[in-house]
């Protein structure tokens, strides 16, 4: 089966992501808009990783 | 703050007819198709996930399960997000087949109109509490903003308005696989009210109700169970379950199936909203937490999931009221307008259609358009019903989660269309009925009765949720792996594999035309109808109608097939398709249509990696080696249909390889047809020789065969046969021409040694004659010696000349040419003619300047003349003229011997100057005087052209036109140039 490599690659990076940004948005003292900051990373990467493939779209 | 019902009757009418506005002026065309195809219109369309899940509930599960209530957006985005996984190809099998709906796929892909109806029961029992939500949602908010607006009142009011809208811009089309371009439009436009009026409240929430973030902030501070609350990670047990709800909800939902596959723009309109929807969703979520915060600090009695609209009343803010209102009617309505539009159609295609199909004498469109509108209708008043049957207590936030957790019984039978081929209908059906019990005893029930089974298992519905899917996928699993699986579910899977090219059978169909299709159509159809869907099926293939390939007749029923598909469903269509249009006979099992597996491969190659892409670029080596063989290569099928017709194939054939794939035998063109017909019956595999008219020339060609066998099945068992077919047309003509050429060099040898023999009388002739001269010097006798003194000599030239043309390179040397004039040796010419008295009495005339002059050999020139003047006797009627011209241009001289003959043909134009052709009667003509005069006249530097005819109309006459290059007297200017003085004295 064909999985495009970088759906891979995004895969990864929301896991660590994930992993990462947990402690950071549940701190205590931490602001409440930080999960949104993490989504607006994820869109970021999402958009230029789309692009890149359409280049190599059927 | 309180509005009065009109006042709220008129701005929710007035917004609605908006809707109709937009929907109206983009099916007429006012709208630029670039802007109605715009990715961020398909984007916002998308938006209708955004229920009044997202714009209210989001608020009250801010409160009670802190960030878990980004569950919601986290679902729909990760399906997104990885969209290649899922959803792509999906939209690649929805379009392809035509399925418009998740019960036409579960149908298309388990191979049972059971599943089909079995997802259309579960969808409908489980959306239906959905739509209930959303028209509960309106009727609450405006009884929040209206005392006299009763929940029912405005529930009665909102379904009429929104059934209106369904029915005439849902069901505007006919047939039900058109884009609904004004609907799309519509929604998107309800999305992006719902974002701004959201945006709108969030940021009064923010600035408006707290003054700024800063002082956000310090609020916040002094709550610190609200922060506690937000951050508290116990969320975490409900949001895996609550995730993967949204993301089965995205896919599996009939509002999003349809949104997502039908309305699409393809795969780059995809990719868009891969990452668009959740930039959307991010937008849409950020303002949830300051509402929730603005709406607690204002201290409103409201419940929390109507906090949108509750602050602007705890704040007097009218306008920010009715626009938070407005947001919320927008998500309802977008949902409802189109999951009814989506659900009627699966009603139609999976309840209705099985039970009852119309007769041919129908107009099967309208019968299926006024059913659509039907169930459309029925559809938003079972909503309606729901709402008003069920428990006032319970909350938004339950019936949702209920709705939503039907369609999570579908992820286990959506997952395994990609990426498990093994799955089987027993298997889907039997885990489907397992998690949909577990759902409906514990989860749908108790929104009916008082009673609360989840306290009896000592469980909560998100661990009944979990527990309903855990029950469906292992029975899903165990009873696939231990049941039966059909061939048609494998072709199927095989199909809907991600990893497996579509394995099309090359049998032949009973149906042998496009027109016979319609004939065999009409039948269930009617005729009208039937002959629309084959019209419509050749122009989505570009075939003709009279294309009556086997393979175009194959890609013809699919196509016919998935186009009834996205109109009856496709076991409807199916079952149409098997029943009318069968093959003729059961293929034997992997005989697959290799240019369909051909095709696929290529469409696919940039996925190719690795090896894969190593093993493509290794077949597209051996696929180009043969199609640039500089021999004829074609490849038979063992049904006799070609499978390959290579490059020197077609320049030799001039039968183009697409006019020819996949044809049978017999319909290729006479008289290759007959040729590798005898071929393929001859017990040898090897034919040489082999000659055959074409175009009226003939050709001689080489066959040579040899079987193709199946992999791995032994020499016994063939796949097909290639035959290769070299043409040896030109070896054949140049072999001819050697021989040709031997002969008359043995010819030529021959006449040289005749010539000889003859040349011995001829000196004795002319002696005598020159002693009958001495003797006689005056008188008749004198003169008839003389005469024969110069035919001898003549002659004793013809037979030099015969000599030299037989002796290659043995010419005359160009130093014995003098200069020629032209009007005295044509006039000798005609006088030699003229001594034959047993020739016909034919006019010549002569028309040459006295002054023209070639430089050549007299003697040899009127060998050519008398040659041409003769041929051109022949060639006349008795009583005819020949007309001799000769004239200068462009410094060469022209003489031109014309005839009123029956003129020359085209087709022996080019071999009339080959020596011994001729056309004259045996023992009549040698075929020698013509390549003679050819011969003599490239001696001279000449050049000779046969204009035939010269009377275009009667098509009579030829002219034998010879040009020289001009004679100069240098003489004079060498006179002039070296002795200057001389000239002068002479002048003098």
């Amino acid at each position: 089966m064909y999985i495009p490599r970088s759906i891979l690659i995004l895969l990864v990076i929301i896991y660590l992501l994930f992993l990462v940004s947990v402690d950071w948005i549940n701190e205590a003292d931490g602001a409440w808009y930080r999960p949104f900051l993490v989504g607006l990373l994820v869109v970021v990467w999402a958009s230029w990783t789309h692009r890149e493939r359409d280049s190599d779209e059927l | 703050m309180s509005f009065e019902l009109t006042t709220l009757f008129l701005i929710g009418s007035s917004y609605l007819v908006l809707l109709f506005g937009i929907a109206y002026i983009t099916d007429q065309g006012w709208i630029p198709t670039r802007i109605v195809r715009h990715p961020v219109v398909h984007v916002l369309s998308l938006g209708v996930f955004a229920s009044v899940w997202a714009y209210y509930i989001s608020i009250g599960n801010a409160l009670r399960e802190g960030y878990g209530f980004l569950a919601n957006s986290i679902g729909i985005s990760m399906a997104f997000l990885f969209s290649p996984l899922l959803l792509k190809p999906l939209l690649e099998l929805t379009r392809t087949y035509q399925l418009s709906s998740l019960a036409d796929l579960m149908a298309f892909r388990y191979r049972s109109p059971w599943a089909g109806t079995a997802t259309t029961l579960v969808i409908l029992v489980g959306v239906t509490p959905l739509v209930a939500l959303q028209i509960r949602a309106v009727a609450d908010t405006a009884n929040m903003l209206s005392a006299e607006a009763s929940q029912g009142l405005v529930a009665v009011g909102f379904c009429l308005l929104i059934t209106l809208f369904a029915i005439l811009f849902g069901t505007s089309h006919r047939a039900g696989r058109t884009r609904h371009d004004g609907l799309v439009m519509a929604i998107a436009f309800e999305s992006l009210v719902k974002l701004v009026a959201f945006l709108g409240v969030g940021l009064f929430a923010v600035y408006g109700a707290f003054g700024s973030f800063a002082e956000l902030d310090t609020w916040l501070a002094t709550q610190p169970e609200l922060i506690q609350n937000l951050k508290d990670t116990d969320y975490f047990s409900s949001f895996h379950v609550l995730a993967l709800l949204f993301f089965t909800a995205s896919v599996a939902m009939p509002h999003m199936f349809y949104v997502t596959f039908n309305e699409s723009n393809g795969q780059s309109s995809l990719s868009f909203a891969s990452w668009a929807l959740p930039a959307y969703f991010l937008l849409i979520s950020l303002p949830v937490l300051p509402i929730l915060w603005a709406g607690l600090q204002s201290g409103t009695d409201a419940q929390v999931e109507y906090f949108p609209v509750a602050i602007g009343i705890a704040y007097d803010q009218p306008f920010l009221t009715l626009l938070a209102y407005l947001g919320g009617l927008s998500a309802a309505s977008g949902l409802i307008i189109v999951i009814t539009l989506a659900l009627s159609n699966m009603c139609l295609n999976h309840l209705i259609l099985p039970l009852y199909q119309p007769s041919a004498k129908h107009d099967i469109y309208r019968w299926l358009l006024w059913h659509r509108r039907i169930l459309i209708t029925a559809l938003i008043w079972a909503g309606f019903l729901f709402h008003y049957l069920s428990e006032t207590q319970i909350s938004i936030q339950t019936i949702g989660t209920v709705a939503f957790t039907a369609c999570l019984q579908f992820l286990p039978g959506l997952v395994s269309i990609l990426y498990w081929p093994q799955a089987n209908k027993t298997g889907f059906l039997t885990g489907l009925a397992a998690g949909v019990f577990i759902w409906f005893l514990f989860l749908l029930l108790p929104l009916f009765t008082n009673a609360d089974p989840l306290s009896l298992v000592a469980i909560n519905w998100r661990e009944m949720a979990a527990l309903s899917l855990i029950v469906n996928s292992i029975l899903f699993v165990g009873v696939s792996l231990f049941s039966p699986t059909t061939d048609e579910e494998r072709s199927s899977a095989d199909i809907c594999t991600l990893d497996t090219i579509r394995r099309r059978k090359r049998s032949g169909l009973v149906a042998k035309s496009p027109e016979e299709f319609i004939r065999s159509l009409s039948k269930p159809l009617g005729e009208k109808a039937a002959r629309r869907e084959v019209t419509q099926a050749l122009q989505d293939l570009k075939f003709d109608i009279s294309d009556r390939r086997p393979s175009s007749l194959r890609s013809l029923r699919g196509r016919l097939e998935a186009n009834l598909s996205g109109l009856l469903g496709p076991s409807i269509a199916r079952e149409i398709i098997d029943g009318y249009l069968p093959y003729s006979v059961v293929s034997e099992h992997g005989t697959t249509d290799l240019n369909v597996i051909e095709n696929r491969i290529e469409t696919y190659r940039s996925n190719l990696t690795g090896l894969a892409a190593d093993l493509d670029n290794l077949r597209r080596y051996h696929r180009q080696v043969l199609l640039d063989l500089p021999l004829g290569v074609c490849s038979l099928s063992d049904e006799k249909e070609v499978i390959m017709w290579n490059r020197a194939l077609t320049k030799f054939t001039g039968i183009d390889s697409s006019d020819i794939l996949g044809s049978p035998l017999e319909d290729i063109p006479q008289p290759w047809q007959q040729l590798l017909e005898t071929f393929l019956a001859e017990d040898t595999n090897h034919s040489y020789k082999q000659s055959f008219l074409l175009d009226d020339q003939s050709k001689t060609v080489n066959l040579h065969k040899a079987n193709i066998e199946k992999p791995g099945a032994g020499t016994s068992s063939r796949e097909g046969v290639i035959i290769l077919i070299e043409d040896i047309t030109e070896t054949e003509i140049l072999e001819a021409g050697l021989t040709h050429s031997e002969r008359l060099a043995s010819i030529g040898r021959l006449a040289a040694g005749v010539a000889h023999e003859i040349g011995n009388p001829i000196t004795g002739i002319a002696c005598l004659a020159q002693t009958i001269r001495d003797e006689y010097p005056e008188g008749e006798l004198g003169s008839l010696a003389k005469q024969i003194i110069e035919q001898t000599d003549r002659t004793s030239k013809i037979l030099q000349s015969l000599v030299n043309f037989a002796h290659a390179g043995s010419q005359q040397p160009r130093v014995d040419y003098t200069a020629v004039a032209l009007r005295q040796c044509i006039q000798q010419a005609i006088t030699l003619v003229s001594l034959d008295k047993k020739a016909k009495d034919i006019d010549i005339q002569c028309h040459c300047d006295e002054s023209m002059r070639i430089m050549g050999d007299e003697q040899r020139l009127l060998q050519v003349l008398i040659n041409l003047i003769n041929n051109a006797r022949d060639a006349s009627r008795d009583g005819g003229t020949i007309k001799i011209e000769a004239y200068s241009r462009n410094n060469r001289i022209f003489i031109g011997v014309t005839d009123q003959g029956i003129g020359i043909s085209e087709s022996i134009k080019d071999r009339v100057f080959d020596p011994f052709f001729t056309t004259k009667e045996p023992g009549e003509g040698t075929g020698l005087g013509l390549s003679l005069v050819f011969s003599i006249v490239e001696d001279m530097e000449g050049d000779i052209d046969i204009i035939s005819p010269v009377d275009k109309t009667q098509g009579t006459g030829t002219t034998v036109l010879l040009s020289f290059p001009c004679y100069h007297d240098d003489s004079d200017a060498e006179i002039e140039r070296h002795e200057p003085d001389a000239q002068a004295t002479l002048t003098e």
